[in-house]
């Protein structure tokens, strides 16, 4: 349920209120012009764990930081700044964020034009660690392995981390400026490639954001099929980091099994559904795939024997000495961090605080189902191993029960090529609550903006690592598995 | 407990995919293919007005017109397929991986529905001096140049029991110092490009570079957006192009090979 309250400057005071309660979490805070050129900053506040909140206000001059009231909102009111030249007073860290040393310090790409922005050559300064023996170590933005760039500045006295400071925003690629004007059954193929490990989550978020401004009913059967594909990319994205996970303490036998399994599910879906990540299936008004009733059977079983086989092999890794000795205590994310940061999915989870926008904000199927929530307090690597084991499970179940009790009907109806309207969606991705606001004029898109669970989620992997050592970073980092193109969009 | 694992693995069903089968399979890419002799002007017009990107539009030279087909900047969306009333389905096959530029593009004559068969470009010389030197093994440092890591997850695939890349003499490796080819993906944003020519700056010559994806291959979906530079051959040079959207694992292993090797005898080299 969303309640979009009148647009007035007492709003803006109205949301630093609300963000200071209890009851409160929040959920984005992000900017946009009107069709007069005015900015607005708007605050999307997730009230008493049930109903999405936005409180809008048009802005002129500067604006009072909410950060000193929610830490979590200091990436956001950085991009603010970034995007819109919206100064936010009494920020404690007001540098840049999306942009690099490369970018000239005046340009705002979302209310200046940024077709031909020149090359500037700026200064980053990181927080320097000072005393006896300690020691910066710089690691990426290029990593080891086949991973996205971001870069990791340790200070670190001996093996043990003191600080870890993030510097991400490699990738970022002005994506939510690329929406606008873009036709509203076109930009469902940008919200693919936001992070594509979770294409559908981007495109299901994005139509279901387009059927809400539009009041569309999508058919219960495409509705069943989306969620079929919401619960297999969350299967495959935990199955490969369980895997991924075994593969950073040197266990490479669970590693290379787990990738089997996910290699199976790749190609059920390339036989069933003829896309390997399911990309092109999820429009405005529906899905462009359908399945026979022995297909049904079939892609069941599938999903079955490879979700069985995970779970022998998961019991397994977790009985290992030397699995235990790894992932236990490593890493802690306390829950007051957790809640301080507004941390979402499976490291909220892993940290005792139970959110799950499939529960909590039920949109399509998953207002007809109830979804298990599972639940640990440790806050290590081992609870976050925990959470993903058991929601694939849960998944698998999901799956399974959708295909029994398929509706019959079409899947795909027509949405309106022009119109205005605005409106939000939320999915719980793998990686936690993904959430889009659309503003649509004249059937085109003239606003979007995507809340990642990666950009809510990356300030909390530094506040992991403290105590630890640094060669303990990449299963730490790979125990919250977050997206780096996600984040940086 | 390590000894149950290893048990319950030598166990699991042998999946190792045979060379024959993956090479140049496209399966499972929704990449486009045209089928000639259903191809009409209306067909054309539909098929470029239904494409998001400029991987299709029509050409006009000496009174005829041409259908240009450019597989770098196909995003994989399968509208054409939709509109394409049977002249586009989806490609098996898909020979274009590890080309040069000029080669991903195919064209047709509309109206002698024909392909317009074109040479193949030689490939480069430093592709020539690798094959001389390093013959089956190859070590490959992977650079993310700002992808939406659609890409890195297909060529993490690669090491998975299916396709088993290391059985090639083909190794991942992390240093750029230690490499002979650079696997580019990305529109490479601008927050990237500086860290891209370092990384190529630090490969010993003679070093390849393949550009990955739509995006690596042409910016893709990016192209043009105020925080991406282009694709990869603005920063650094290109001797092979893999399309796809992501690519599948056959694509990029086809294309790692393919730019080693002559384009019509893949296995030449092996069966001798």
């Amino acid at each position: 349920m969303t309640v979009t309250l009148p647009n007035s400057e007492a709003d803006r005071s109205r949301a630093l209120d609300l963000l200071g309660a209890a009851n409160t979490r929040l959920v984005s805070i992000f900017g946009s012009t009107d069709d007069n050129h005015v900015r607005y900053v708007h605050y999307l506040i997730d009230v008493n764990g049930r109903e999405y909140r936005m409180l809008s206000s048009p802005v002129t001059g500067s604006i009072p930081s909410a950060t000193p009231i929610v830490p979590a909102a200091a990436w956001y009111e950085r991009e603010l700044h970034d995007q819109y030249g919206i100064e936010c007073e009494g920020h404690p860290d007001p540098r840049p964020l999306l942009f690099h040393e490369n970018w000239p310090e005046n340009v705002h790409p979302m209310i200046d034009d940024a077709s031909h922005v020149p090359w500037a050559e700026g200064q980053y300064h990181f927080l320097r660690v000072h005393g006896d023996g300690v020691c910066e170590v710089p690691v990426g933005p290029i990593h080891a392995g086949i991973i996205e760039p971001g870069h990791f500045r340790f200070s670190v006295v001996g093996d043990t981390v003191l600080h870890l400071e993030l510097r991400h925003f490699y990738t970022h690629k002005g994506t939510e400026k690329l929406f606008e004007n873009t036709p509203v059954m076109d930009a469902v193929m940008i919200a693919e490639s936001v992070s594509g490990d979770n294409c559908f989550s981007h495109a299901v978020a994005y139509c279901q954001a387009i059927e809400n401004a539009f009041a569309i009913s999508v058919p219960p059967r495409a509705q069943a099929i989306r969620l079929i594909g919401l619960e297999l990319e969350r299967m495959l994205a935990h199955i490969a980091d369980v895997g991924a996970l075994c593969g950073d303490v040197g266990f490479t036998v669970p590693a290379a099994y787990t990738a089997r399994l996910k290699e199976t599910l790749l190609q059920a879906s390339t036989r069933f559904f003829g896309t390997r990540f399911w990309r092109g299936i999820a429009v405005p008004g529906g899905v462009t795939r359908d399945l026979s009733s022995a297909e049904t059977g079939e892609f069941g079983r599938m999903v079955t024997a490879a979700a069985r086989e995970f779970a022998q092999m998961a019991r397994l890794i977790l009985h290992t000495s030397s699995v235990q000795n790894r992932f236990e205590s490593t890493g802690i994310l306390t829950a007051e961090i957790a809640k301080q940061l507004a941390v979402v999915g499976p490291a909220a989870r892993a940290s005792g605080i139970g959110l799950d926008v499939r529960r909590d904000h039920p949109t399509g199927r998953y207002r007809d189902i109830n979804v298990d929530v599972p639940q640990y307090t440790h806050g290590d690597v081992l609870a976050r191993a925990r959470i993903r084991i058991d929601e694939t499970a849960i998944s698998t179940h999901l799956i399974n029960e959708t295909l029994r009790e398929l509706p019959a009907g079409s899947v795909l109806v027509p949405v309106p090529l022009s119109g205005n309207a605005e409106a939000l969606s939320a999915v719980e991705s793998p990686r936690g609550e993904l959430l889009y606001w659309v503003r649509i004029r004249d059937g085109k898109i003239t606003r979007c903006h995507i809340k990642s669970p990666s950009f809510q989620n990356w300030p909390a992997v530094p506040l992991a690592m403290p105590g630890n050592i640094i060669a303990d970073f990449p299963l730490i980092n790979k125990s919250f598995n977050l997206s780096y193109s996600g984040c940086d969009r | 407990m390590i000894g149950d694992a290893v048990e319950r693995s030598l166990r699991s069903p042998r999946v190792l995919i045979s060379v024959s089968e993956l090479f140049s399979n496209a399966a499972g890419s929704r990449m486009p293919d045209v089928q000639p002799d259903l191809l009409t002007d209306e067909v054309a017009r539909r098929v470029v007005a239904a494409c998001p990107t400029p991987a299709l539009k029509v050409d006009e030279a000496a009174g005829r017109k041409y259908l240009v087909l450019n597989y770098g900047e196909c995003i994989a969306c399968s509208r054409c397929v939709a509109a394409g009333e049977g002249a586009f389905r989806y490609t098996e096959r898909v020979a274009r991986c590890g080309v040069r530029r000029e080669a991903l593009i195919r064209r047709w004559d509309i109206q002698s529905r024909a392909e317009v068969v074109q040479d193949e470009p030689a490939l480069s010389q430093a592709a020539e001096q690798i094959r001389a030197l390093v013959g089956q093994a190859l070590n490959i440092r992977q650079v993310d140049a700002g992808s939406c890591n659609g890409c890195e997850g297909e060529i993490v695939a690669l090491t998975n029991p299916y396709y088993d890349l290391e059985r090639f003499g083909i190794h991942f490796i992390a240093s750029p110092k230690h490499a002979d080819m650079l696997l580019v993906t990305g529109p490479v944003t601008r927050n990237m490009a500086a860290a891209l020519k370092n990384a190529y700056d630090a490969v010993p010559s003679p070093k390849l570079v393949v550009a990955v994806g739509a995006c690596g291959c042409s910016g893709g979906i990016f192209a043009g957006g105020h925080a991406v530079v282009g694709p990869v051959d603005a920063v650094i040079p290109v001797d092979g192009y893999i399309p796809g959207c992501p690519p599948t694992p056959s694509m990029l292993l086809t294309g790692i090979l393919q730019v080693l090797r002559p384009f019509s005898s893949p296995w030449r080299r092996r069966k001798s």
